[in-house]
């Protein structure tokens, strides 16, 4: 798909060395995206994470094994993958602020952009959401609960975009230059070590404008030309370099 | 004028064409869509007015200063309260879920007793007049009521050790805290006071055990300031290294990682200290001779051989902390509970020789808030009183309770030894639980009153273990008790008034007003979730460094029965004692974890190798009090002779989300007295592994 450019470009920064892996950006994300428990969360072909954190290590035998933590929100790429394969324009990239969207009563569930998708980043409802008695009365109004049957993915919250909008509209602030904390989404407040920074990477008043500058910043799978809107950092080399794939043949040294 | 079939053809199809320019067929194609997916039984969300109320959540240990917002007055989720130092807008996982845990399937829906045929739903009076009874027999028998409390921060402490006290017991006990053994270190030191750590001020930050980003302290606030030290793509302000037998999520992000097996910490933290002395650095202290001579036992070649940290490695670090301008060394369990004195003491010594105390960057001392209850035990008394030992004392028949309290704690599933514990707790006639939850012990108790969730109730937070500052907080209701239940201190005190014990408060907001102002707090501030923090730090002349103590605590004492030692992994997502797996949290858990109802232990290729064991083997982990069954998972971040292990699994109670997945680890943890300060420990249990 062709590269599609807006005047506000959302972005992630994470810091993988500091991230702990202790998983309090999936909760916060599963409680404010209304994902319903699953029983058995360990067979992850079934599981909803939208956000999720992976672990990765440097192959090395202990004591030199490093690990590194790696969250992974939807990268909403410039270039989608997805968009294009969608035979019902059910998930397009067409807003200001380049968030892929997710139209949920669009969604026949054929899966083709999962099969696309080369960050596993999207999730097929398989069962209808059941929460246990009560628990409804605590769903976050800013996303409706999904049907079986709909795929479902990331949306860098965006009722809390809506949201910011309507505070800008009221306090008299333009729209396309609000202040960065007005809109941030779940999983970056929530983070107890500051590891994930949101904001608009093209908006010189936003932390992140420097941050996907940095000489540490990289994005995952960046040779596969999908310009994903998340950036990570890392000093650690053997951390950026399993960014990508390299073939054992290729003699790269560095990634991005 | 007839209708040919011609005409009626071309009528059909111009009909047909003709909507198809119409919004018509589109628009009921996309209602079809949206009506094949708007089913009744979906959740609806609820919309209304929005707004943030400050709280605390007490699912984590050390408490989460949170943000709630709430939709039309329900709370929808719980995030860090932005304006708190403690939390700085994070959250821990655990009181993440906490907005969702209010209607948790495991909640206790109101009072309960137990009868032949389970736990029957009672009514309040039932209750409090069923427990008056029991309690006014036992009043002024000395040692036949005890009460056990898990809240570490709170002043919930002060009225229940005062109603236990009033009934002439003195058998109050705080569950196993980091804190309580950080405190009884400091009293055998001489010291007084609360000790803290000022992680915002140091530039070398040395760990030894304690896994500051997840079990050890304030996780939050280590996090954070480890977090703005260590600014995106810039030079690092501060350097982390950790030591400890695992490569955990503290570890992870450290700049470097020490292997030193968990019955070592204490060699590791002397061997430091000894090269700092070599170095010239000396500490004012009447033993400091005695100190020093002892330290010729813990040389960089004897640690060495101890420990296995490298002599080089060792006098590397030393140092470093020597050349630092603000060092600070924090040393404690790699699992937040279970460790000796010593360590702690061995750590101290070490920030003690760099002149790292009451400065910035150092270890903090400062004055314990006075208690405001009339009768309530003093901090310290609470540092000294074991639980787990009391439980032995019931075991052996040198106590012997007719009533206990046990108050947001589960021991029959969270002490060492859990199994044995539980199983004395069953000679106590009468339990009564006041849990939130139907956890493992309230499964045993004779009567369950439940106690509000954190943000149905009022509660307060004093200087959790760790900051470095003394501090107060209060957080109002966010939300009437969706549950039948009603706040404990309140009915302590009205039970106290009904058996005529004079507490000298009849509400707990008195008690917390009273408290407030104590602390030299504003209620106004405080209770709206402004934190009260004081940076007045205490004398510490006149301490000790328990020399003798040190010399027989540091040597390990490796039972070759048991070839592996064991490190347990205490991690917030996964849960504490107190809290099983919150629904929202399950899917953090990672399939390398817990597959299916199986839990996984780690170990390393080499000790795998050398136990005949391959990827996924299911085994059994066998130490002297205990055993528990598990998978396992090679991998590189445990050290050799060692098999790492979650606590957190194996619940017999609670609900479908977590009942019955993987063992109870607590089982296999095996209590042992401390040389030179019978102590109780048990993060240096040893185990045996076996493929079954």
């Amino acid at each position: 798909m062709e590269k599609q450019e807006f005047k506000i470009k959302w972005g992630m920064v994470i810091d993988l060395d500091k991230c702990t892996g202790c998983g309090a950006c999936m909760v916060s994300c599963q409680v404010e995206n209304n994902i319903a428990p699953q029983q058995d969360a360990s067979n992850k072909l079934r599981t909803l994470t939208w956000m999720n954190v992976f672990e990765m290590n440097n192959g090395q035998a202990f004591p030199d094994h490093e690990i590194a933590y790696l969250p992974r929100p939807c990268m909403q790429c410039g270039s989608p993958a997805c968009v294009p394969v969608c035979p019902v324009v059910a998930t397009d990239k067409n807003e200001e602020g380049g968030i892929v969207s997710q139209i949920y009563p669009r969604c026949i569930g054929c899966r083709y952009c999962m099969g696309a998708c080369p960050y596993h980043a999207r999730y097929f409802n398989w069962d209808d959401p059941v929460f246990p008695a009560g628990m409804e009365k605590t769903l976050s109004p800013n996303t409706s609960a999904r049907p079986r049957g709909v795929v479902e993915k990331c949306s860098f919250c965006h009722t809390r975009w809506g949201r910011a909008k309507e505070r800008a509209r009221k306090e008299g602030v333009d729209t396309m230059d609000m202040p960065q904390e007005w809109y941030q989404t779940a999983c970056t407040t929530a983070c107890p070590g500051g590891v994930i920074q949101f904001g608009d990477v093209n908006n010189p008043k936003h932390s992140v404008y420097e941050l996907v500058r940095s000489k540490y910043a990289f994005r995952l799978l960046e040779r596969l030309g999908l310009d994903p809107q998340v950036w990570y950092v890392s000093k650690r080399e053997w951390v950026r370099m399993l960014g990508d794939n390299y073939l054992e043949s290729e003699k790269a040294k560095k990634h991005a | 004028m007839g209708l040919d079939r011609r005409a009626f053809v071309q009528l059909a199809v111009g009909g047909v064409v003709g909507t198809l320019f119409t919004p018509i067929p589109w628009k009921l194609a996309d209602d079809a869509a949206i009506w094949s997916q708007n089913w009744p039984w979906i959740a609806k969300v609820t919309k209304g007015e929005i707004a943030f109320k400050n709280a605390i959540s007490k699912f984590c240990p050390s408490g989460c200063a949170v943000s709630v917002r709430t939709v039309e007055g329900a709370p929808t989720l719980v995030q860090g309260s932005k304006d708190n130092p403690l939390s700085q807008g994070g959250v821990c996982p655990a009181c993440a879920a906490g907005a969702q845990l209010l209607y948790s399937p495991a909640r206790v829906k109101g009072p309960m007793k137990k009868t032949q045929a389970g736990f029957e739903p009672i009514t309040w009076d039932e209750a409090l007049t069923t427990l008056s009874a029991k309690l006014s027999a036992v009043k002024g028998k000395d040692g036949k009521v005890a009460m056990v409390s898990g809240d570490q921060t709170g002043t919930t402490s002060e009225v229940f050790s005062a109603f236990v006290a009033a009934l002439g017991s003195q058998d109050f006990y705080l569950m196993p805290s980091e804190g309580q053994v950080a405190g009884k270190a400091w009293s055998i030191m001489g010291g007084t006071g609360k000790v803290g750590f000022d992680l915002k001020n140091a530039d070398f930050v040395l760990l030894v055990g304690a896994d500051a980003f997840e079990s050890w302290g304030p996780m939050v606030r280590n996090k954070k300031t480890f977090g703005s030290k260590r600014p995106v793509g810039q030079p690092n302000q501060a350097t982390y290294v950790y030591a400890g037998p695992v490569r955990n999520r503290t570890a992870a992000v450290c700049d470097q990682y020490v292997p030193v097996p968990a019955d070592s910490l204490t060699a590791f933290a002397l061997g430091l200290a000894a090269q700092l002395v070599q170095a010239g650095k000396s500490i004012d202290t009447a033993d400091f001779a005695d100190f020093k001579a002892m330290l010729g036992n813990f040389s960089a070649d004897k640690v060495e051989k101890l420990s296995g940290v490298k002599a080089a490695v060792l006098a590397d670090l030393a140092k470093k902390l020597a050349s630092a301008k603000a060092p600070l060394v924090i040393a404690g369990s790699p699992f937040g509970q279970g460790e000796g004195a010593a360590t702690f003491i061995a750590g101290a010594a070490v920030n003690l020789l760099l002149g790292q105390v009451n400065k910035p960057g150092g270890m903090k001392v400062f004055a314990d808030f006075a208690p405001v209850v009339k009768g309530a035990a003093t901090a310290k008394k609470l540092t000294e009183a074991s639980f787990a030992d009391y439980l032995s004392k019931v075991e052996k028949g040198k106590a012997s309770p007719e009533v206990l309290l046990v108050y947001e704690a589960n021991p029959a599933y969270g002490l060492p030894q859990a199994e044995a514990m539980s199983k004395v707790m069953e000679k106590i006639p009468f339990v009564v639980s006041f849990s939130t939850f139907l956890d493992e012990t309230a499964q045993k108790a004779q009567l369950i009153l439940p106690n509000p969730h954190p943000l149905e109730r009022l509660d307060d937070l004093a200087t959790p273990y760790g900051y470095s500052r003394a501090a107060y907080l209060v957080s109002l209701p966010v939300i009437k008790p969706v549950a039948d239940a009603k706040p404990t201190p309140d009915l302590i005190l009205g039970l106290a008034a009904k058996l005529g014990l004079d507490l000298g408060f009849s509400t707990y907001q008195d008690v917390l007003k009273a408290k407030t102002e104590a602390v030299g707090a504003s209620w106004g501030d405080v209770s709206k979730g402004k934190l009260f923090a004081s940076d007045v730090t205490k004398d510490v002349s006149g301490l000790n460094l328990a020399t003798a103590v040190l010399a027989k605590a540091a040597i390990p004492n490796r039972d070759p029965a048991y070839p592996l030692a064991l490190a347990p992994l205490a991690q917030l997502n996964v849960g504490t004692s107190a809290l099983a797996t919150a629904p929202q949290a399950l899917v953090t858990i990672r399939d390398t974890e817990l597959l299916g109802n199986d839990m996984f232990v780690q170990v390393c290729a080499e000790t795998a190798k050398a136990n005949g064991l391959s990827q996924g083997a299911k085994v059994k982990l066998t130490s002297s009090q205990g055993e528990c069954v598990a998978r396992v998972n090679v991998s590189e971040t445990v050290m050799p002779g060692t098999v790492a292990a979650p606590l957190g699994f194996g619940r017999t109670a609670w609900d479908k989300f977590t009942r019955g997945k993987g063992d109870n680890l607590s089982k296999v943890l095996a209590l042992s007295p401390e040389p030179g300060t019978n102590v109780s420990v048990w993060s240096d249990t040893r185990v045996k592994i076996a493929k079954i």
